[in-house]
């Protein structure tokens, strides 16, 4: 793992916004790192925007926090950019969601806020709030690379709407997805390495 | 397999936003729409699988959207959205047709779990109506349609008349399928292998129908540059049907009684005897004993034709197939102009079957035909068969009561006095109907 990113965007850029601990963005990165067989760079931490907060709700918007991302100078280095925060987050239609990303997009948020509950209110171990945390943002960061919902409730694309639920997919995507991953990934190198040879190309 | 495609009506983008970002998650096809209007237009344009409608939008509500997907696209599901702590909205929208109804904000697993639901119920309708189409299939017997007693009785005499070589005369109005009806006989038959040669008795002259039927050698006549075989020839091993056999001359019935007969004939201008060995079907819209009561018809030719009787039913004798009738051939033109018509509206179906059709199956074809040419919407409506139901006399000067009462009387006939049936087609209810008969004094004739 990079603290400082390459100029090329050949790496994942992740994120800490708020106060969560320092452990769990490790944990995700290598993980991500591993899965994805992409480079990590753990950026700077973040503030979240002051405008994201609903009052009423208590919650902070997913979808204005991802456009304050997607409009980071430094989003361009690379392939994309994932947001860890201990906030609670949703997006207008639904009470909550655990991570939100666009289909296609370039930024994934991944909210830690209901991972660590179990059902009935008592918390779960670290390492398995940790687990959660890492499922969520390999599943984010799918959706980015254009990977929808999975009906293999084994796989690490099947929608799970409850913390319970995540503990039941392994940290896997199914060889589909899996496939459809490395289809993206080659197609995203290939377009950024088009767009550097188009950059240092002189006049 | 088609990907599911959702549409999502919300006048609030953020609500419609997140809605349709979500959806697409799970690999959905999803359009938005800000408003009932422009929800309308995206419904004519395209098919739906499900639909999210907001209640509550300023140019036209949700339950408005819902009545028109309810009546024009009845296989669409449909989920409102509603506020929060607005259940009677949702409610009265349950009772309107909708299929479920969600709270803003939901959980992820209510949503995920009703269009999972919604979805798997979509699928069973689809299935249920490629079901229904496939039950609709044995409501056909060749090319015929038909699911009325009269016509079931008909398909079971055709199976029995077709296991025999003997000579049939159909009679019917014109218009009533007596050529489809000598075409199932063919098809049914042991000559099914032989040729079907059709032809229409009443469309030529005598000279001609000669040489047609009989064909003509070299020279035989003016301009038979080179010998041809007749229909009679052609006919070898299979069934010749003879249209509008009424038609024949008196001179060439004894000709052809001789040919059925003898089963042995000579092309026209020639000397060599030609043997043929050919089934009969005939068919005529005319009452030959009537014909034969004037000696315009051949008693032994008739009773040569008539060795089994079938009558083709007219199609006012038969109106629950109107309805089956229409949708086949709505089908037909809707392949051939590539409109992307669904169905035809109750209304529409109401002036259909009211109407008496003295043209017969053919009649409805091109009145359908007219319709889906000329149709604007995606399902066929009762003012695509305004032609139908034009009153008499609307050309005449008259005063609007005048015009009023004689349409109402019009269409009082055209229902055969169907109060209901009446009142639907005139668009107003039934005691101002009843009134209106009390008032002008109109006959309610059954």
């Amino acid at each position: 793992m990079n603290r400082i990113s390459s100029k090329a965007p050949r790496a994942l850029g992740l994120v800490r916004m708020g106060r969560l601990d320092e452990t769990a963005v490790h944990v995700v990165a290598a993980n991500l790192q591993t899965v994805l067989d992409i480079p990590v760079d753990i950026l700077d931490a973040m503030d979240l925007p002051s405008d994201s907060l609903l009052n009423r709700r208590q919650q902070h918007d997913a979808g204005l926090i991802l456009k304050h991302l997607s409009q980071q100078a430094f989003l361009d280095r690379y392939l994309k950019l994932v947001a860890l925060t201990d906030a609670d987050i949703s997006i207008p239609i639904l009470t909550y969601v655990f991570g939100e990303a666009e289909v296609g997009g370039r930024v994934a948020l991944v909210s830690g806020f209901r991972l660590r509950q179990r059902e009935g209110g008592m918390l779960v171990p670290l390492d398995t709030y940790y687990e959660r945390l890492a499922k969520v943002a390999l599943h984010e960061v799918a959706h980015t690379l254009s990977l929808y919902h999975c009906e293999d409730s084994s796989c690490l694309m099947h929608f799970c709407p409850k913390p319970a639920d995540l503990d039941l997919v392994q940290i896997l995507f199914c060889r589909r997805c899996r496939f459809m991953i490395r289809q993206s990934i080659r197609e995203i190198r290939k377009d950024a390495a088009l767009l550097e040879s188009v950059r240092v190309r002189p006049f | 397999m088609s990907r599911i495609r959702i549409l999502v009506v919300d006048d609030e983008l953020i609500v419609r936003e997140s809605l349709i970002g979500w959806l697409k998650k799970s690999g959905y096809e999803v359009s938005g729409a800000e408003g009932g209007c422009r929800a309308l237009e995206i419904l004519e344009e395209r098919d739906f699988d499900l639909v999210f409608l907001d209640i509550k939008m300023p140019d036209l509500g949700g339950m408005e959207v819902l009545q028109h997907i309810r009546r024009h696209f009845p296989q669409t599901m449909v989920v409102m959205i509603t506020a929060y702590g607005s259940v009677e909205n949702a409610v009265e929208a349950m009772k309107s047709g909708a299929n479920d109804y969600l709270m803003k904000p939901f959980e992820p697993e209510q949503l995920t779990l009703l269009v999972e639901k919604l979805l798997q119920q979509k699928k069973i309708i689809d299935e249920n109506i490629v079901l229904r189409h496939q039950a609709a299939s044995r409501t056909r017997y060749e090319d015929l349609i038909g699911v009325s007693d009269c016509m079931q009785q008909l398909f079971c005499i055709i199976g029995e008349v077709a296991a025999v070589d003997s000579p049939v005369l159909l009679s019917g109005e014109t218009g009533t399928g007596k050529e489809l009806v000598a075409k199932a006989i063919h098809a049914k038959s042991s000559r099914c292998r032989g040729p079907f040669i059709p032809i229409n008795c009443g469309s030529f002259t005598d000279t001609l129908l000669e040489s047609e039927l009989f064909g003509h050698e070299t020279g035989s006549f003016t301009g038979a540059v080179k010998a041809r075989k007749g229909r009679l020839e052609m006919a070898q091993c299979g069934t010749l049907f003879l249209d509008e056999v009424g038609e024949i001359p008196l001179k060439m019935q004894v000709d052809l009684l001789r040919v059925l007969q003898e089963k042995k004939f000579n092309r026209v201008g020639g000397t060599t005897e030609i043997s043929v060995d050919f089934r009969l079907i005939s068919a005529t819209h005319k009452n030959l004993q009537e014909e034969i009561e004037k000696g315009a018809f051949r008693r032994d030719f008739y009773f040569r034709l008539n060795v089994i009787e079938i009558e083709v039913p007219p199609l006012r004798d038969r109106r629950e197939d109107i309805a089956i009738l229409a949708q086949h051939f709505l089908e037909r033109f809707r392949r051939e102009t590539n409109k992307p018509l669904v169905g035809i509206q109750k209304q529409a179906m109401d002036v259909l079957e009211a109407c008496d059709w003295p043209g017969n199956v053919r009649e409805l074809e091109n009145a359908l035909e007219r319709a889906v040419v000329l149709a604007k919407g995606r399902s066929l409506t009762k003012e695509d068969f305004a032609f139908l139901i034009r009153s008499p006399g609307q050309t005449t000067l008259q005063s609007l009561k005048e015009m009023e009462k004689r349409h109402i009387q019009h269409i009082l006939n055209l229902c055969r006095g169907n109060i209901s049936k009446a009142a639907g087609i005139l668009e107003i209810n039934r005691t101002t109907l009843h009134n209106k008969i009390k008032s002008y004094s109109l006959q309610v004739n059954e």
